[in-house]
């Protein structure tokens, strides 16, 4: 073809860059198609080592047509192969449907919109095929823009495939008898209408069978529906009958004639049954993604989208599946969601994806002979883990299935990690927010700390140095500060102290029967003074209540202070035992203004003091504080608005056990 | 009141608490001497021999419990242990070891002399017979007779309510444990469990007080024991 202005390897490799010849500077970009013959992976690599000589990028470029007549499976592998190939080696891969036009212009429109600067096409055998369809090169270099053309002597520099022989197309016995069948019954019917018509129509019955197990079976039983016709046809229906010997040599021509048509509509079928088979396959894929996508949409923890990928795998693929991540430092841990414990094989499977970061195992070039099939889920930064596969049912994997498989494992490693920074995220946002809990905690302590403190230093420097004119009453006044601040110190130290204490899980109930209103007696002494001459109705059932005396006293003192201080002075106070279902229920109430809606479950929070509400000494543990005893003892405590007004907190503790009075040791 | 100064014993290592110590009890007339260490302390109570001491269970130099029981092998002085709040098992462990009564950090000093004049009143002769009838407040209690009158009413009470009743009234103003009371009404070898004490003093309540949350003779000490409310102003000894 040296009528065509082409570059020859030798030549391009002298030629630096693709803008010294199109006299501009656009970047260069390489392109190769890449289809199933055995010579395109030596085109593929070379197309990659002129790219790379560069420093440019290059696209691998398939085009999904209509496959040429009697394509075989053994070349669909060969296709798959060979596209992995080039995304091994670092080509975008671009998979296309072309239609009509021809191979030459599709190329040449998608140079043109990828704005390559340099195509690498082979020169390949001479084929009859290439030759009929006219010259590619001669149509590629009628673009009407500026690309340099490499055209590379092919010659496939791989060892065949190691699963190269492709089983034959399995003989369907089935088939082939009901292409005899056909055969048998255009005879019958041949026979019944020879006296009335001639054997044109015989002919065009055979036609018929030959035509319909050209559709519907594939190849050999067409082969031998066609044979079996003409053989049926020279012995019954052709002079002389009955014998196969043929006196007219027209019929000859018939005979071809009846293979060649039967072998026309066999290609046709064959192309339609493999376009068909490709267009159900991207159709299986598409949807099979784009499921997979809802299912990733739905978001959650890693550990959810784990569960739901291995659950949706398992029922999409009909295949043990597991999920295989990495923990921080990069190691595999155990499959996650199956039973599965991995051979030694497959971790050597495993580690080796880890490592290469292509799909290793079953029907792949490594351990091919291994049920489990690995595949890499790339992170952005790292390697997430591995998808495994076990195609334990046996069967060679068909090639379409790794197409699938590999955006598969990219897109959940997506999901993952998208869903572990998320998670990430949450855990630096609540790590925030304890810090800041710790901060005000320290604020609103040394706050509640030094107030008092200030005002009792105050007070009695004074009264150490009263000035000139103090009144004679003074000291009085300061002494009763100073008495008052004292106690409100000790109740925060105790409360601080309290708290801690529960919070690190060094207070555990001792639980013992307790007399409730011996508790309830003790809490109301200790506040004899801050409650004064208000009303306290206690109204108690003379019941045994398993509990820790010691500190449900003290989370009574902290309600019974919470609601002295947060209803009017003098107004009452109600204490109200009962018992409901299996839980002993205490509660406290007062005729404040209730608890702010929206708020009763933050009020039990550390540090919760209530928004809008008129800041009140003490740093807010207290109901934090009833919390944590509610709790130590299987408790719990919860806080509501009564509806004639006022807060009522209400703390159930379980009752278990046979309470002592029923105890049959006992006796008086 | 003994007629004499009595002499309190103070073994407490804070300074401060000391001083304050020293000044509340010398300005209510008792005689006050120092001790800083448990060494200190045992040595001044074997020589002073002091009315009541009032101990500190933290001290640098050893565990103030132990120096309780040392004390209390030696002599029957009326011992008040200063005790840190929410150390429930300390003090049992402490009168049961001989201590009389504890006091907890921090408090008033009515409520100390309070525990003072308790103690001594109790230590006054110990040799001397129980009296046979004794009141506080309106209860009046007579042990040869058995009988009880709340407010010249009589009350009905059985055995175990009589004697557990007779226990606190003997001890009135001092607290005693679950444990001591259970040996003093049951006895030693009694299988009786600490319950059996809540549930005769649930009993007791019901006949004696108005409002059993309010009680105004019986009184809980939570986690401890009971005290009966000593009623100094009108006590007849």
């Amino acid at each position: 073809m040296p009528s065509v202005p082409l570059i020859h390897p030798a030549e391009a490799e002298l030629e630096a860059d693709a803008g010294a010849v199109s006299g501009n500077v656009r970047t260069p970009r390489f392109m190769v198609p890449v289809d199933g013959r055995p010579a395109c992976d030596g085109l593929i690599r070379a197309a990659c080592r002129m790219a790379e000589a560069r420093g440019a990028p290059w696209i691998g470029v398939h085009l999904d047509g209509p496959r040429p007549l009697l394509s075989s499976r053994v070349e669909e592998r060969r296709l798959a192969d060979n596209l992995r190939l080039a995304e091994e080696l670092g080509a975008d891969l671009i998979r296309l449907h072309f239609s009509s036009r021809s191979v030459a212009r599709e190329l040449l429109a998608l140079a043109k919109t990828h704005q390559v600067t340099h195509l690498v096409v082979g020169r390949g055998e001479p084929n009859w095929r290439a030759r009929l369809s006219g010259s590619l090169l001669e149509d590629l270099a009628q673009g009407d823009f500026e690309l340099v053309i490499h055209v590379v002597p092919t010659k496939s520099s791989a060892a065949p495939s190691p699963l190269a022989p492709e089983p034959p197309e399995a003989l369907d016995l089935s088939n082939l008898g009901i292409a005899i069948g056909f055969v048998a019954l255009a005879t019958g019917v041949g026979f019944l209408v020879f006296h009335y018509l001639g054997l044109a129509d015989v002919i065009m019955l055979y036609m018929l069978c030959i035509t319909a197990a050209a559709t519907q079976f594939g190849r050999w039983p067409t082969l031998i529906a066609s044979v079996l016709s003409i053989l049926a046809l020279d012995f019954f229906f052709i002079e002389p009958r009955y014998t196969f010997v043929l006196t007219d040599i027209q019929h000859i021509g018939t005979f071809t004639m009846m293979i060649g048509v039967g072998w026309v509509i066999l290609g046709l079928a064959e192309r339609i049954r493999a376009q068909t088979r490709l267009a159900q396959n991207q159709e299986r894929h598409t949807r099979t993604l784009y499921r997979l996508g809802k299912e990733l949409a739905e978001g959650g923890s890693v550990a959810a989208i784990q569960q739901r990928v291995v659950l949706f795998l398992r029922q999409e693929l009909d295949l043990p599946v597991a999920l295989l991540l990495c923990d921080a430092q990069g190691r595999l841990p155990v499959p996650v969601g199956t039973g599965l414990r991995l051979e030694a094989e497959e971790l050597e499977i495993a580690r080796t994806v880890m490592e290469r970061g292509v799909p290793v195992g079953h029907g792949t070039e490594l351990f091919t002979q291994s049920p489990c099939l690995m595949l890499p889920m790339p992170g952005t930064e790292r390697p997430l883990g591995v998808l495994g596969l076990w195609f334990t049912t046996g069967g060679a994997m068909p090639a379409s299935r790794l197409d699938l498989l590999v955006p598969l494992a990219s897109q959940i490693a997506l999901a993952l990690e998208r869903a572990s920074l998320a998670e990430d995220r949450t855990e630096a946002r609540i790590q925030a927010k304890h810090e800041q809990l710790r901060s005000n905690l320290l604020s609103s302590i040394s706050h509640d700390l030094r107030t008092p403190l200030g005002t009792i230093t105050g007070a009695t420097t004074t009264l150490l140095n009263p000035g000139p004119q103090s009144a004679p009453g003074d000291p009085k006044v300061l002494l009763g500060t100073i008495l008052q601040e004292s106690r409100r110190l000790l109740r925060m130290v105790n409360n601080l102290l309290d708290i801690t204490k529960l919070e690190s899980g060094l207070v555990q109930a001792k639980k013992e029967w307790a007399a409730i209103e011996e508790v309830v007696g003790s809490a109301l002494s200790h506040l004899e003074e801050q409650l004064g001459s208000r009303p306290v109705s206690v109204e108690l059932p003379e019941i045994w209540v398993a509990m820790d005396p010691v500190l449900m006293e003290q989370a009574l003192i902290n309600l019974l202070d919470n609601a002295i201080k947060f209803s009017p002075p003098g107004s009452a106070i109600e204490v109200r035992g009962w018992v409901e279902g299996e839980q002993f229920r205490l509660s406290v109430a007062d005729e404040g203004p209730g608890l702010p809606p929206g708020e009763e479950e933050l009020i039990f929070e550390k540090l919760f003091r209530g928004t809008g509400r008129p800041v009140t000494p003490g740093a807010g543990l207290g109901l934090a504080i009833c919390k944590g005893i509610a709790q130590a003892h299987g408790g719990s405590i919860t806080g509501r608005t009564r509806p004639q007004g006022g807060a009522q907190i209400i703390i159930a503790l379980p009752m278990t056990g046979v309470s002592p009075e029923l105890n049959p040791d006992f006796n008086s | 009141m003994p007629e004499q100064q009595p002499l309190v014993l103070i073994v407490e290592d804070d300074s401060q608490l000391r001083q304050y110590l020293t000044t509340t009890l010398r300005s209510h007339g008792f005689k006050v001497a120092e001790a800083t260490t448990w060494e200190e302390g045992r040595s001044l109570a074997l020589q002073l021999a002091p009315d009541v001491v009032l101990l500190d269970l933290g001290l640098p130099d050893g565990d103030g419990l132990s120096l309780a029981r040392e004390l209390r092998g030696a002599s029957r002085v009326p011992i008040i242990v200063v005790s840190a709040r929410g150390r429930e098992e300390d003090k049992i462990l402490a009168l049961d070891m001989g201590a009389d009564d504890y006091i907890t950090k921090p408090f008033g000093s009515g409520e100390l002399l309070a525990r003072i004049r308790v103690a001594l009143r109790h230590s006054v002769d110990p040799a001397a017979p129980p009296p046979s009838v004794v009141e506080v407040g309106g209860l009046r209690m007579d042990f040869l007779m058995r009988e009880v009158t709340l407010n010249q009413k009589p009350v009905r009470l059985t055995k175990n309510e009589f004697d557990l009743l007779a226990v606190l009234i003997r001890h009135a103003g001092q607290v005693l444990t679950n444990g001591q009371l259970l040996q003093e009404v049951w006895g030693e070898t009694s299988k009786a469990h600490a319950t059996y004490v809540r549930i005769y003093m649930r009993s007791l309540r019901k006949k004696l007080e108005a409002d059993p949350t309010r009680p105004r003779l019986l009184l809980t000490e939570l986690g401890i024991g009971y005290r009966l409310k000593p009623e100094l102003d009108s006590q007849s000894e």
